[in-house]
């Protein structure tokens, strides 16, 4: 429960800054906290705001121009965009941050809510928004088209105040803009990376090179075990007197979690070695027949860690000049670690014994650095993940498969959740044969897939037993695709994207929690019936020897004609010829 | 050599005429069904264009480019008839002066001299009045003090002001008249020559030849000014080496220094405006950067940096969405400890980037200030609206705003009709050149409605309508464009006939080798026949 807290931590601060009203507000927040198994926790984000008036004036101060400019031409509302590696170790590391809202799918995705009056218009301006989007964050994007797109109706709820929003841009621009519709993409097979990372950073006001910012280095953020960024636009109105008062908000966070040791090595020399003996602590209570072995006393207590050895690169002064009033980077460790603040910030906060707050100085750098040490105190447990999900395929051959989902609720209390799916149009569900072991199922939103247009999507609502754990499982059937339709490398599989599972908020009366949480169960790869393409090109290469051969044939043979008539007289030619004459006799 | 064997009996006749059968069946259904299916099938659809009226255009032949302008004689002091008099014998002596041929002036007195009710209202909005209808007004009047008659262009309506002193001067006048009208025009006329030089347009009677000077005063106006579009981008950014100033008033000074400037261009394009703030800007590694200069106690930036002063890679000025150019307004405020900035030099703190837009450095006086007032950016604002007129190709004569943009209008217009033409004398040739490429019904359609967009702007500019003509010339340059870039003929154009033989080779040879070598032994063995028959 404490961990939840303490992760949620950034969540609250930031509830607290958008309840402030001045529009044009930036505010970034780090925050640290070592998790079990020698493994740190960094969680980014930074927060900006414009007012509605700036926005439709296109004035913009720490709101990013070039997505804001996106987000005007396509009339996009509300917008989430996700990249996401790796995956989030629930059974060591616990719940997972932000309560999973601020995580997505492996790879890449995207989902908007957009105004427009019509179902082609909303197509349309989603096409325009993930083109553009594609051209931003250098991601490939485009690929969102409308074989992988779905319209989730369960799953996701908008977080910002989307009907006042609306009605303040009608009173602004004087027409409606029509319905809100939500749209929702997946590109499983995306590999984030540091290309990503640089256009991300180009949307902060002070772009990496001042503020926690400076922190992020492409080389030590996708060398982390799990790492999500997230960009998320969303209007927020408060009303003032009689009438509303809009603005529009943007938040973007880096999570991930850095293997504290790996992180650490030396930038110059990344590979491990065993240590110099002296350097080795030995167990003395074994005995040793030499002197250059030994075996080395078990790891105890807390890791030894620098926050510029583990980013590789210092924090730099604030990112703003004007003092901020929030703290700009929180440390979670327990009372008794010692800490060592290597610059001229004061400690700020002690929180409630476990939170360590800490403002960042206007013009010099800022570190942190914790010794090795043992605790008196017991390791803090984590707090068990609300609900645990896998999800696998199974079966064999090219023809059929199976979809098989474990769903496991740890907690003495009945949970609901909701499980969407959406799947590529080549894997055909069997809806009759979906089955659950236990629980219900109360709710079911089905669309068929339509070959090479749309895909399956699939939303339940279920509810999960108490400590129970629930499986799901339907078959499916594999299709078989056009030639030109394989992507490269198709021998590795296809990437079917992840479940988004969203726990509802359960009965508080019962001890659970009343907030609601998302996770996502890793992606998986499906092996399709793939040709042989060598095949094809052999096939080419043949018929290309054959022709190369007929034509140097021909040449052969004009040129031997012609040396012939030079060197009649050879005797040489006349021995090669004797054999040719013999054969074409026969 | 070869060994004696003996032949094999005779074929039944009977087997000859089925073997025959079989060979001119398989031969039937390759040319019955195979060749016109392959026909069918390879056919490419070209739909007719009207070539000849398209490189009547690319000739020039249609279009003869003369520019009426009309001009209004206001006298006060003078007789209704005397007014009159000297407009006619003002526009003899000009159109006869053979320095503007390219325009045709028409030059009436002010008819609502004394009687009529319009002389009732005050002089400058008779003035609005008057210069909606002609691009120039004339208002003389009569000073004795002065000895030699003095002309002055108002600077914002189409109005030049003349004093004579009738007393000194009796003939002059007229002489005086028409070469000041003539200087007005004169940067205008040497620009359309400059943009009609070595097209099939050009007028054949009159030759001009600039003096180097001019010449590259053109050539630097051309190669400044965007292509024309209707709509144009404005990003103004405040780009801040450090963490402050983070906020300027821009909505003020925008209001105070931009929009009146866009007002008045607002016939000719159209302007979106949008603006952003980025702090901790830092040079491009290219450059070497400003070098303190310890006598003036400036940083200095040389002049090579210029053009690379734009961290391109950095900076976030990627172009708006939508259609139309984006043109770019910097505004870079330097770092505390290199401030203040100037260019090494000249001192200036402002240049243009052909073709991209303005860069201007702001040292704010007060290091310490975080937010920038309308006060403090009006200076650059004007700057930036001297760089955009410059940019959107503004004439930088004669002084009179309304005139300028009436210039533009003109050349404008002109220029687009010579894009428009070009294009189209170039896709005609292209048709004829590449036979085997397919001409869309929308190519057709397109080029079309070109030539009769061409017509009407051509007609309206002959009437004097320019903005009308403009609109015309606008949509036929699009349509041009869009006939000549036509996605599925782009792709034509690269596929060349050894592409062919390489699909067909390996498709109908295997098929081809046998037939072809029946038929052939076929017609060979039917030949020994006859002979031996023979």
């Amino acid at each position: 429960m404490k961990l939840a807290v303490l992760l949620g931590l950034p969540a609250t601060i930031l509830s607290a800054v958008y309840a402030a009203t001045d529009p044009h507000e930036y505010r970034e927040h780090l925050h640290l906290k070592p998790l079990p198994g020698g493994s740190l926790y960094a969680g980014f984000s930074f927060n900006a705001t414009t007012s509605l008036g700036s926005y439709d004036k296109q004035h913009y101060r720490y709101f990013p121009r070039s997505l804001a400019q996106i987000l005007h031409y396509t009339h996009t509302a509300e917008l989430h965009l996700r990249f996401s590696l790796g995956r989030w170790d629930e059974e060591t590391w616990g719940s997972r941050p932000r309560s999973g809202l601020r995580e997505g799918g492996n790879g890449v995705e995207l989902w908007a809510w957009l105004e427009s009056d019509a179902e082609r218009k909303a197509e349309e301006r989603w096409s325009d928004l993930v083109n553009s989007l594609s051209g931003l964050f250098c991601a490939s994007l485009n690929f969102i088209d409308s074989g992988k797109t779905v319209r989730p109706l369960l799953s996701f709820d908008p977080e910002g105040s989307l009907r006042e929003y609306q009605a303040m841009q009608e009173r602004v621009t004087g027409r409606g803009q029509g319905e809100l519709q939500l749209l929702h993409g997946m590109l499983p097979h995306e590999v984030v990376c540091t290309e990503n990372l640089t256009p991300f950073l180009k949307l902060l006001p002070c772009k990496g090179k001042a503020g926690i910012s400076s922190l992020l280095d492409g080389h030590k953020v996708f060398d982390s075990e799990w790492q999500t960024m997230s960009v998320d636009v969303r209007p927020a109105c408060h009303a003032s007197g009689t009438s509303w008062e809009c603005q529009l908000e943007i938040q973007q966070t880096v999570d991930m979690v850095l293997n504290t040791e790996r992180s650490q090595r030396p930038h110059d020399d990344p590979i491990p070695r065993p240590k110099p003996i002296e350097e080795i602590k030995c167990d003395a209570s074994k005995s040793y027949n030499g002197e250059d072995t030994c075996y080395p006393v078990a790891f105890e207590g807390e890791q030894e860690w620098t926050l510029s050895k583990i980013f590789g690169r210092p924090l730099r002064a604030s990112c703003l000049a004007s003092g901020s009033d929030t703290h700009d980077v929180s440390l979670a460790v327990p009372s008794e670690r010692t800490v060592e603040v290597i610059s001229k910030s004061t400690v700020s906060h002690e929180g409630d014994n476990s939170t360590r707050s800490y403002y960042l100085p206007d013009d010099t750098d800022f570190d942190l650095h914790l010794p090795q040490q043992v605790l008196a105190s017991n390791q803090q447990e984590s707090e068990t993940a609300s609900v645990h999900a896998s999800r696998q395929i199974t079966g064999y051959g090219q023809e059929r498969g199976g979809m098989h989902t474990t769903l496991h609720n740890p907690h003495p209390w009945p949970q609901d959740v909701i499980y969407l799916e959406s799947l590529p149009w080549f894997l055909r569900p069997y809806v009759h044969t979906l089955s659950l072991s236990a629980g219900t199922i109360k709710k079911t939103y089905y669309t068929p897939l339509l070959d090479r247009q749309r895909g399956t999507q699939l939303e339940l609502l279920i509810e999960l037993p108490a400590e129970s754990t629930v499986e799901l499982t339907y078959d499916f059937e594999k299709a078989i695709l056009r030639y030109s339709e394989y992507p490269p490398d198709a021998n590795r599989g296809f990437d079917i994207p992840a479940a988004v599972i969203r726990v509802l908020p359960g009965n508080s009366t019962l001890g659970a929690p009343t907030r609601e949480n998302y996770l996502r169960t890793t992606s998986l790869l499906l092996p399709l019936p793939t040709p042989d393409f060598t095949k094809v090109r052999q096939g080419l290469a043949g018929l290309k020897k054959l022709l190369a051969k007929s034509k140097a044939g021909v040449n052969a043979g004009d040129e031997s004609n012609g040396k012939t008539m030079q060197e009649s007289s050879s005797p040489v030619k006349e021995e090669n010829g004797r054999p040719k004459e013999h054969k074409k006799s026969r | 050599m070869s060994s004696a064997k003996s032949s094999p009996p005779p074929e039944q006749g009977s087997f000859i005429w089925t073997r025959r059968l079989i060979l001119f069946a398989f031969w039937g259904v390759v040319v019955v069904l195979g060749l016109p299916h392959w026909l069918w099938t390879t056919s490419i659809h070209r739909s007719q264009l009207p070539l000849e009226s398209m490189n009547n255009w690319a000739d020039g032949k249609v279009c003869r480019l003369q520019y009426p302008i009309h001009v209004k004689l206001r006298y006060e002091d003078a007789g209704f008839d005397e007014t009159n008099a000297l407009a006619a014998e003002t526009q003899h002596v000009l159109n006869a002066l053979n320095q503007l041929p390219l325009y045709q002036f028409h030059i009436t007195g002010d008819l609502a001299n004394a009687s009529s009710e319009q002389a009732l209202l005050p002089s400058h909005v008779r003035d609005t009045l008057a210069s909606r209808e002609n691009s120039l007004i004339v208002n003389i009047q009569n000073d004795k003090k002065i000895k030699t008659p003095q002309a002055a262009l108002k600077s914002l309506i189409p109005v030049l002001d003349v004093r004579h002193n009738p007393a000194r001067t009796g003939d002059s006048l007229t002489a005086f008249l028409a070469r000041e009208i003539s200087k007005v025009f004169s940067h205008e006329q040497n620009y359309m020559h400059h943009l009609l030089q070595e097209t099939p347009f050009e007028s054949k009677e009159y030759v001009n030849r600039f003096s180097p000077e001019v010449k590259a005063g053109l050539d630097a106006r051309t190669t400044r000014a965007f292509k024309y579009a209707s709509t144009y981008h404005l990003t103004f950014s405040l780009f801040v080496a450090s963490s402050s100033p983070s906020a300027w008033n821009i909505q003020q000074a925008l209001e105070d220094g931009i929009y009146p400037l866009i007002e008045r261009l607002s016939p000719v394009n159209r302007f979106t405006i949008d603006t952003q703030i980025q702090l901790y800007a830092s040079f491009s590694p290219s450059i070497a950067g400003p070098q303190y200069n310890p006598i003036t106690r400036e940083w200095q930036l040389q002049r090579p940096d210029l053009s690379g002063f734009i961290n391109a890679a950095e900076w976030p000025l990627s172009p708006s969405i939508g259609s139309g150019p984006t043109i770019n307004f910097v505004l870079y405020v330097p770092s505390k400890h290199q401030s203040p900035l100037v260019l090494a030099e000249t001192g200036g703190q402002s240049w243009i980037v052909p073709q991209w837009g303005g860069v201007q450095i702001f040292n704010p006086a007060d290091k310490q200030v975080d937010q920038l007032t309308a006060e403090d950016l009006r200076p650059a604002m004007l700057t930036f609206a001297d760089q955009l007129s410059t940019l959107v190709g503004l004439p930088p004569s004669p002084s009179s705003l309304s005139l300028r943009i009436s210039g533009l209008t003109r050349e404008r217009t002109t220029s687009l009709i010579l894009s428009a033409s070009s294009t189209l004398g170039a896709l005609s040739r292209l048709t004829l050149k590449l036979t085997s490429i397919a001409i869309p019904d929308s190519v057709a359609k397109s080029v079309s409605e070109t030539i009769h967009r061409l017509d009407q702007a051509c007609q309206h500019m002959q009437d004097g309508r320019y903005l009308s003509a403009l609109e015309n010339a606008r949509t036929a340059e699009e349509e041009a464009e869009k006939a000549f870039f036509e996605p599925s003929m782009v792709g034509q154009v690269y596929f060349p006939e050894e592409h062919k033989v390489a699909v067909y080779v390996p498709l109908l040879g295997p098929m081809a080798v046998p037939l072809v070598l029946s038929a052939i032994k076929e017609l060979k063995k039917l030949r020994e026949r006859k002979v031996k028959v023979a």
